[in-house]
């Protein structure tokens, strides 16, 4: 079977004074219907990575790759009306905080009705939206249909954000910090939420995330991020294999709650990684 | 003597109608030379504790005691060379118009400090930083370093208590190793003590001997780093937020 | 107009990332901002029209032909139209206009001046001790402020005019007392969204006091808003000035203020167009430069146009 997604050699650069800077530089990957978690930190090029797939790069910004193919469909020249057929209803986005990504003067339901109908289905339009807050276990689907996103509570939010992202059914979605504002109960439920809408439905997931330990334990695979380059893919069941300095740097530097390593490892940054 | 002694500590926001509890009746006390813990998820009230303490946040009920005697409010200077803090947001905490100098000087100006120069310098250089960082501005710095001068803003006081309120919760995993690190190596050195306000249970583990749990606003229950570490808990929810913080489980029905 | 080339040392110097002393940390920031605005066409024209004004006013005398108060000969030099020999033409008693519109720059700006000088400080004051402590403070000081914005200005400035009698100090005075109240709101609305940064708890956590926290930490923060914001109103100042000018009720006779000037021409305007036409100009080019020179500004120094 012919992957979902597949990249080569991805580039994006942004001007700057000092002439172009690349933030990521050559990544590539392939996406099946499976869990894909991108880790890396702050300015490592992963959250670029997630938006060039949608076609999302800032306006400034330029990205280039030998291959950017999404079922068979050539992504790199797609006109803005193929881009408008694609997002939204075969592949959707989640962001890191459900209080910019969701209209403030519209209810959940309104924009919820208003995703399903764009993507066809008038009638059905209110049932669907039900059913998929149902879905992510919004146990009072009417209440939150009504409700304004300042009504509801950050998990409720990231909840509500899904639950819109998913109503269309997309093949492929990208997740970038999905869970990071959230408390570590409720990120534990949204993930198990993510884990099974993944599994049910055969999508196919980019989980992109600064924390490895929780990527490790949610993905298939991982592939680890440094300075706009890929510098390790793994089986996430094998995260304590890693062989890079980086990815084991960044495993070490987690204080654990039984670990008592005083001081904590501190990750040594090597110029030769970013060759 | 304990050197931190809350008492049934109450916190009202706003008033009439729409007032909200923020905390309800929270009492714990710090030891000198302690490194004590506030884990707790949002809206639990673990920030507004230390806001409390310092007198950011309205008190309404319930005593504040430091080395038994009750603070006074609005709280007197020698209060602030005693107790400071570090706050969360390392790109918030710095104002974005004031050179390093700047942030650093006016505590020892405000307090009539002598030696200026030579503090401000020997500050930079105990929180790893250097001279060379001196007249930069903050946008000329990385998050892990504006922390770094946060703690040395905190420090210049020469004060024995630091309030942390999430102090590495903005920062990438290898800073926040980096900060932790630091702040170990300055509360050996000067024999401070700390309150540590965290989401992050590994973190409390790792930094603090005794911890609180809260919720809502109350405390759930009070348990040492040892016990927190055998899972020796009584209340459900600590153990769920232990459970939570060892990562993503599958779920057993999906294993197929 | 581009950045006169500058020695490249002087340049690392101040674009140093590692300024030793605080004077190169304060240039370098300075350096920074000029070299963004340097980069925006229509603020460095502006800012030309600016300091054109400013060189005119201060070298009046050496580029003014003629006197501006004393005419030549009412029998053969009124109303001639512009020549080699009169720019602009004459007025009707055979005074140069070009002089007279050079001499006028001297008012206009010393009007522009003080009424920053006066207005500012009291609306950064009025708006950031209202927005910093709230409560009663805040609702005497804005129920002040919504007195004064209830006016017209120039109805307002007129009030003020013919209580303080007619005269150019008058005048800026009663520009003044009018021009506050927007910037006292500006800075209020700043100062509201700054009160509660972690920045502002800080340094009340290392004991300053209420003044100290206004004065070196909020209002540096609002300063650059007031500032465009001022930048922006000049062109209105102006023509307030120039209004009441005109209305007889600004600089007296003969003082060649612009606005004076034109009230001057509107008798013959029909067939001694460049009487009032030319001051008309001045004005027009005047207001023209701070508008451009405040949305320049505007582009530098507001942090939230900067995102885009």
């Amino acid at each position: 079977m012919s992957p979902l997604l597949s990249v080569e050699n991805l580039r994006i650069a942004f001007p700057s004074r000092q002439g172009p800077v690349e933030v990521v530089r050559g990544v590539s990957f392939e996406l099946g219907r499976e869990r894909l978690g991108i880790v890396g930190e702050s300015g490592s090029g992963k959250s670029q990575t997630g938006r060039a797939i949608l076609g999302l790069t800032p306006v400034t910004g330029k990205a280039t790759a030998d291959r950017l193919e999404f079922d068979g469909i050539d992504l790199r020249n797609a006109t803005p009306a193929r881009w408008r057929s694609l997002r939204g209803a075969r592949m959707s986005m989640v962001m890191q905080d459900p209080k910019f990504s969701l209209n403030p003067v519209m209810t959940i339901g309104k924009q919820l009705m208003e995703a399903v109908k764009l993507h066809g289905g008038q009638s059905e339009a209110r049932d669907k939206s039900i059913a998929m807050l149902e879905a992510v276990q919004i146990r009072d689907p009417d209440r939150v249909m009504a409700a304004y996103p300042h009504e509801l509570s950050g998990g409720m939010g990231q909840r509500a954000m899904i639950a819109m992202m998913l109503v269309t059914e997309p093949d492929l979605l990208i997740a970038d910090e999905p869970t990071s504002a959230l408390d570590v109960t409720v990120q534990i439920e949204v993930l198990r939420i993510l884990d099974r809408l993944v599994s049910e439905r055969g999508m196919g997931l980019i989980f992109i995330s600064h924390d490895l330990e929780l990527v490790s334990t949610f993905c298939d695979r991982v592939l680890v991020m440094y300075a706009g380059q890929v510098v390790e893919e793994l089986d996430a069941a094998k995260m304590s294999e890693a062989r890079h300095p980086y990815t084991r740097g960044l495993l070490g530097c987690l204080p654990k709650i039984n670990g008592d390593v005083r001081p904590l490892p501190v990750l040594a940054r090597d110029a030769a990684w970013l060759e | 003597m304990a050197l931190i002694e809350i008492e049934e500590l109450e916190v009202v926001f706003g008033s009439g109608g729409r007032s909200v509890h923020a905390l309800r009746g929270v009492s714990f006390t710090v030891e000198e030379g302690e490194s004590f813990g506030i884990v707790g998820e949002s809206g639990s009230g673990k920030s507004t504790v230390l806001r409390a303490a310092c007198g950011l946040a309205p008190v309404t009920g319930g005593r504040i005691l430091i080395d038994g005697v009750p603070v006074t409010s609005p709280r007197d200077p020698a209060f602030y060379r005693r107790v400071q803090m570090v706050f969360q947001d390392p790109y918030a905490s710095l104002h974005p118009r004031h050179t390093i100098d700047r942030v650093l000087s006016e505590p020892l100006a405000i307090h009539g400090f002598d030696r200026r120069e030579a503090r401000v310098e020997q500050a930079l250089v105990e929180v790893g930083l250097g001279k060379g960082f001196r007249f930069r501005y903050p946008h000329q710095l990385s998050g892990g370093q504006r922390q770094r001068v946060a703690i040395a803003r905190a420090l210049i006081l020469e004060p024995k208590v630091i309030l942390l309120d999430e102090p590495t919760s903005a920062l990438d995993a290898s800073i926040q190793a980096e900060v932790l690190n630091l702040l170990d190596r300055l509360r050996a050195e000067r024999g401070l003590t700390y309150v540590l306000v965290s989401h992050d249970l590994a973190v409390v583990s790792h930094m603090c001997e005794r911890l609180m749990v809260m919720q809502n606003g109350a405390v759930v229950e009070q348990l040492t780093r040892q016990a927190l570490r055998d899972h020796a808990t009584t209340e459900d929810y600590t153990r769920n937020l232990l459970t939570a913080s060892e990562g993503f489980t599958r779920d057993p029905a999906l294993q197929t | 107009m581009t950045a006169e080339p500058t020695r490249p040392g002087l340049s690392q110097w101040l674009l140093s990332e590692q300024p030793a002393s605080r004077n190169q940390a304060r240039l370098g920031q300075a350096w920074r901002i000029w070299l963004a605005f340097t980069r925006n066409r229509l603020g460095m024209v502006g800012l030309g029209i600016v300091v054109l004004l400013v060189l005119v006013a201060i070298f009046a005398d050496v580029i003014a032909p003629y006197d501006p108060l004393m005419g030549g000969d009412l029998r053969t030099a009124r109303l001639l139209p512009p020549s080699w020999d009169h720019w602009m033409g004459t007025d009707d008693l055979a005074r140069d206009i070009f002089s007279r519109v050079v001499h006028g720059a001297r008012l206009t700006l010393m009007v522009v001046a003080l009424v920053a000088i006066i207005a500012t400080p009291i609306g950064l004051l009025v708006g950031t001790t209202s927005g910093y402590f709230g409560g009663w403070i805040d609702v005497v000081l804005m129920r002040i402020t919504d007195i004064f914005l209830a006016f017209p200005r120039l109805i307002l400035a007129l009030a003020f005019v013919a209580a303080l009698g007619p005269g150019i100090e008058n005048a800026i005075i009663a520009i003044a007392i009018t021009s506050w109240p927007p910037y006292a709101r500006l800075a209020r609305a700043e100062t509201l969204s700054i009160r509660n940064a972690e920045h502002i708890d800080a340094i009340r956590l290392q004991g300053a006091s209420s003044g100290r926290i206004i004065w070196g930490h909020v209002v540096p923060l609002c300063m650059s808003s007031v500032i465009i914001r001022v930048t922006l109103d000049m062109a209105g100042i102006i023509l307030t000035a120039a209004g009441l000018g005109f209305l007889g009720l600004g600089a007296q006779p003969p003082q060649p203020e612009w606005g004076a000037m034109i009230a001057g021409g509107r008798r013959f305007i029909i067939d001694y167009w460049w009487v009032a036409t030319m001051p008309g100009i001045a004005i027009f080019v005047v207001s023209l430069g701070f508008n451009l020179l405040g949305d320049g500004l505007r582009d530098v120094l507001d942090p939230k146009a900067q995102q885009q």
